[in-house]
């Protein structure tokens, strides 16, 4: 349980048609179990509308998913919409169906996680934990 | 402890679980006291008798095999073609054809939105040209079709496209075989696309029922689909009760609104999920059968044999694919398979090994194939009829089943039908209620999945090399030449025509017509996906953008 100083506001949503989204509704409701406070955005959404409502409700995370095998894309436009928004101090993690060998690309953008099916919600939760709290420690 | 030692546990791997995948209890055996209340006849019948529980068929898989039936779509409809006479070749006997993921939400290549999906599990088969490619040198009046493309638009335009096609090559329309989902609701629950909204994908889905009896009697123009729903996350008995709670909405709609009348009319088709829970899948497929012929009796005033039974075709469960030691899938998959065979199902689409990383490769595709050869012809399971009938267990649990589906079916009734129940927000709350349980259990390791939250351990040799064959979605430069493809189209088409035949298209919406007709000759004068869809909504008072992003376009300015 993560029960620290502030609740962690991550804000849930899928970039593009990709319509899978068991993945989103099961990750939401593992970070609320976990005492976390979720903006589930849903899915249709252009890269620059995740950005302004991330950006509008403060949130501390940003967390993508695609079952589509084109994240590294996404995260790109994503992660080129929060430095036009002054805003990159905004982790991003992402899920889903990611090729093995776009992973360290993501990473290298600063898109950390990047799990796959039949990830524990523990592991995840831990990883959001964690990048959240790093990025307090530099500020 | 030493280093080489290791700590033994002689019940290491044993059972966490009394219940089965749906959380039926079950005992450690079953007699004859647990099926004293079956009766032959009435309950069981011989394969080919009504209630059809044994099978559909007298001699079953010996007069026919299931149709081997994979889904083929990748990048570009030239790949997708090579793909498929190679599959062919290989003994596939289902045509199952897809699209990509922004053409399945009903919007053309250039769509702001479509950027990151063009050419994601699939090709942009936007306009006739590219069904032309795709389906070259197939003849589709000898083959059996299926649309897997499942959104409203997707089914409807999937059609539209076959038959245009046919039409444009001189081919009777009436030989055209296969199955189209066309299952609004469901699709509304797993896809959520907003082209076609309930009060104009309800229309449309009579119209192609409406349209498929009419002019091409050998095809199903409605086969409900419980395969995504249950992917999405439902129980068996749920996956059984929305199917045929579905099927029993369009189909009494079919007969209520256009005087189709249901007897006389084809089996029906219901498209299922086949799982890994061996014996619950076996059931299931059981009890569909034997409560569809009640069901089509009782409620749609089935009086023949045949329109009292239904076929089943199946795909592999998907969400049992995980990409954690995915050699492991192979058992999944194999487990699944055997299991439709058992349950005496008419068409397969197995899942591929790699499908977590990627489309299925090519190799994955012929395993696949080979899989359902050895089943046959090695494993000698398809020799007699429903060989599991008559055992206490199976027997049991196939009325378990249905007894939780009628109990469903009941409850749907009292909500005033399936589109009530999607209206209201129950559907949507059914399967939330179900997710939530299935994970607090994989959380909590009371359901064990081999590799991810139980068994686990390092990925080998193998397992990378699976990884790596998995078919990948091209570079955007090459993703991106479809949007070049449908610009070019519009340029190099009597522009004329189009608007034409898309202002007739719009006037058949707004009179209240059958619009298939009018979609066909859209699509034969190479009127695009994006535009048909969008002219349908702004006939039906909409605006031309599902998705609110773009204008409607200049060729539809007298629409």
């Amino acid at each position: 349980m993560v029960q620290s100083e502030a609740t962690i506001r991550v804000l849930i949503g899928k970039v593009g048609f990709d319509p899978h989204d068991r993945g989103i509704l099961v990750l939401s409701r593992g970070l609320r179990n976990a005492g976390m406070e979720v903006i589930f955005l849903g899915k249709f959404m252009t890269a620059e509308e995740v950005v302004s409502a991330a950006v509008q409700e403060g949130v501390d995370v940003i967390a993508l998913s695609d079952h589509c095998g084109v994240m590294r894309l996404i995260a790109q436009d994503i992660m080129a919409e929060l430095e036009r928004q002054g805003a990159s101090d905004i982790c991003v993690v992402a899920g889903g169906i990611i090729p093995e060998e776009e992973k360290p690309a993501l990473e290298a953008m600063g898109v950390t996680g990047n799990y796959g099916m039949g990830t524990p919600m523990e592991e995840i939760v831990g990883h959001i934990v964690q990048r959240v709290s790093s990025r307090a420690k530099k500020d | 402890m030493e280093p080489d030692t290791v700590p033994y546990d002689r019940h290491f791997g044993r059972l966490v679980r009394d219940k089965t995948q749906s959380n039926i209890p079950v005992k450690a055996v079953y007699g004859p006291a647990d099926v004293d209340g079956l009766d032959y006849a009435r309950d069981l019948g011989n394969p080919g008798e009504p209630p059809f529980t044994r099978g559909l068929y007298p001699e079953m898989y010996r007069r026919n095999l299931w149709l081997k039936s994979l889904i083929v779509c990748y990048a570009t409809p030239e790949e997708t073609n090579r793909a498929f006479k190679k599959y062919i070749a290989a003994g596939q006997t289902g045509l199952r054809v897809l699209t990509d993921t922004s053409t399945l939400s009903g919007v053309d290549p250039d769509h702001p939105l479509a950027r990151y999906d063009i050419m994601c599990n699939g090709s942009p088969t936007f306009a006739l040209s590219e069904y032309e490619t795709m389906l070259d040198g197939i003849a589709l009046e000898d083959v059996d079709l299926e649309s897997a493309n499942s959104t409203p638009s997707g089914s409807f335009f999937t059609y539209v496209f076959l038959v245009a096609l046919m039409e444009k090559r001189g081919a009777d329309i009436s030989k055209l075989r296969g199955t189209n989902i066309n299952d609004p609701i469901h699709a509304f629950i797993v896809y959520g696309t907003p082209e076609f909204p309930p009060a104009l994908a309800r229309r449309v889905n009579l119209d192609l029922i409406e349209f498929g009896i009419r002019h091409t009697p050998r095809w199903h123009p409605c086969t409900p689909c419980g395969y995504d729903m249950r992917d999405a996350g439902l129980t068996s008995p749920q996956e059984m009760a929305f199917v045929i709670a579905n099927a029993l909405q369009y189909y009494g709609d079919a007969a209520g609104e256009r005087g189709l009348p249901f007897d006389g009319f084809r089996p029906m088709v219901f498209s299922m999920s086949s799982e890994s829970d061996f014996f619950e899948t076996i059931a299931k497929f059981r009890a569909t059968r034997r409560l569809w012929a009640r069901a089509a009796r009782e409620r749609l005033g089935a009086s023949t044999p045949r329109s009292m039974s239904c076929r089943i075709g199946i795909r592999t469960a998907g969400n049992s694919i995980y990409p954690q030691k995915p050699l492991n899938n192979t058992a999944r998959i194999t487990l699944q398979v055997l299991a439709a065979v058992l349950g005496g199902v008419q068409a397969i689409d197995p899942s591929g090994i790699d499908e977590t990383f990627g489309l299925p490769s090519e190799e994955s595709r012929i395993f696949e194939l080979d899989l359902q050869h050895i089943i046959a012809h090695e494993g000698n399971v398809p020799l007699t009829a429903d060989p599991l009938g008559g055992s206490y267990y199976v027997e049991w649990l196939t009325t378990r089943l249905e007894t939780e589906a009628i109990r469903l079916l009941e409850e749907i009734d009292r909500l005033g039908g399936m589109w009530k129940c999607l209206e209201s927000g129950w559907l949507r709350q059914q399967f939330d209620r179900t997710t939530t349980e299935v994970q607090g259990e994989i959380n909590d390791g009371k359901r064990l999945i081999v590799g991810a939250n139980s068994f686990r351990g390092p990925d080998g040799a193998i397992s990378r090399a699976i990884v790596d064959g998995a078919y990948k979605v091209p570079p955007d430069d090459k993703r991106f030449g479809a949007i070049d493809r449908v610009r070019q189209l519009r340029e190099t088409r009597d522009g004329d025509a189009v608007r034409r035949r898309l202002r007739e298209l719009a006037e058949a919406v707004r009179e209240q017509r059958n619009v298939v007709r009018a979609a066909i000759e859209a699509t034969k004068a190479y009127a695009t996906l994006g535009e048909m869809v969008g002219t349908i909504r702004m006939a039906h008072g909409l605006c031309f953008d599902p998705y609110e992003r773009i204008a409607a376009p200049d060729c539809l300015a007298l629409v």
